[in-house]
């Protein structure tokens, strides 16, 4: 069973949870079901991370009855939902508290469905509604999701993969994209913003990896948005 | 039930809280390697020469980058054009990445994307 076969599956047997109005399909998958055809050609972690925002999460814990056929939550980290058959994927559930700054993080307590909740995911909003395996799921702008990829802290190995599909995303957005990209930038505090050109650097010298686009021959389009929110910042460096 | 995301919340902020450290310190020593970083963005391809190839290219006119010598031992790195570069028999190309080769270079040629002045 392939790759793409388990994720979507997984995206089938979440569905419950995956059609409550305003949960996002959140992470790194996100760029693999943007290829065309949900195509999954990036290399990541092997889960599939639900934005929950908080506001629906009343509305969320009413249907995780209907997973537990097919997963059950895990008891070190009960936000994570751990598949009962090899051909799923883990279920990672995340919070997303519009509220909150993109420097915060907390926990929202739950009995069944407790969330650790990431600023950095206040950069997203909804965005286009796609049919995967059967199952109406909605992603995030390509805007805010690469502004979240950016302005996290991102460290070794990983961090450099979550770079890596910042990458993936920023080949696929569009002008309006970008231009919504700026106006994200824009709102950012200086010491995020500076995160966001930090992070570009460290992309625009990353060696290829493994099943990730090489970024190399690339280079030229990442230091284009470089330059483009540095004239945001009036030059700044 | 959530201590193990508890634990988690506190790695992620004193993450946040060594990066504010690190972004008030920018300007100073420890910003350097974001504004090396932050030239070779710019470039298409470096190369190490000698230093005195690099005064030479200054003579010229070509611009000089200011970064290199807030390293020890400091480094004496210059932008050219392709073409320019190509005329430099010692000129030997170095991966655009912060690893040994282009870290031990005294002197580094950078090469600007066409688009670049």
């Amino acid at each position: 069973m392939t790759f793409r076969d388990r994720l979507l599956a997984t995206i089938e047997a979440a569905r419950p949870v995956l059609e409550e109005p305003d949960v996002l399909v959140v992470g790194s998958e996100v760029p693999n079901l943007l290829e065309p055809g949900a195509a999954a050609t990036l290399v990541v972690s092997q889960d599939l991370d639900i934005g929950v925002p908080i506001h629906c999460h009343a509305a969320v814990k009413r249907r995780l009855p209907e997973m537990l056929i097919r997963f059950h939550p895990s008891p070190e980290e009960p936000s994570v939902w751990t598949p009962r058959s090899p051909d799923l994927l883990e279920v990672n559930f995340v919070g997303i508290d519009p509220s909150r700054d993109p420097a915060d993080a907390y926990v929202f307590e739950d009995d069944l469905l407790p969330l650790l909740v990431f600023g950095a995911l206040s950069l997203l909003t909804a965005g286009k509604e796609i049919e995967i395996a059967g199952t109406r799921v909605r992603l995030p702008s390509p805007a805010g999701l690469l502004l979240e990829k950016l302005v996290s802290d991102r460290t070794g190995e990983k961090g450099d993969r979550d770079l890596l599909v910042a990458l993936g995303l920023l080949m696929a957005v569009g002008p309006a994209d970008l231009d919504q990209v700026d106006a994200l930038y824009a709102a950012l505090r200086p010491e995020f913003r500076y995160a966001v050109r930090s992070n570009l650097t460290i992309l625009s010298l990353l060696e290829q990896r493994t099943g990730m686009p090489d970024p190399r021959p690339r280079r030229a389009a990442v230091v284009a948005l470089l330059r483009r929110l540095e004239q945001i910042d009036g030059g700044a460096a | 039930m959530t201590r193990l995301l508890d634990r988690r919340v506190t790695a992620l902020r004193a993450r946040v809280l060594a990066r504010s450290w690190g972004y008030r310190q920018r300007h100073h020593a420890r910003g350097v390697w974001y504004r090396l970083r932050r030239v070779l963005a710019d470039a298409s391809a470096a190369f190490a020469v000698p230093t005195d190839e690099v005064a030479r290219l200054v003579a010229e006119g070509h611009r000089v980058e200011t970064v290199g010598r807030e390293f020890e031992p400091p480094k004496a790195i210059v932008f050219a054009p392709a073409a320019r570069v190509a005329q430099i028999a010692s000129a030997r190309a170095v991966p655009l990445r912060l690893g040994r080769e282009l870290l031990e270079a005294e002197g580094l040629v950078l090469t600007p994307f066409e688009t670049t002045t």
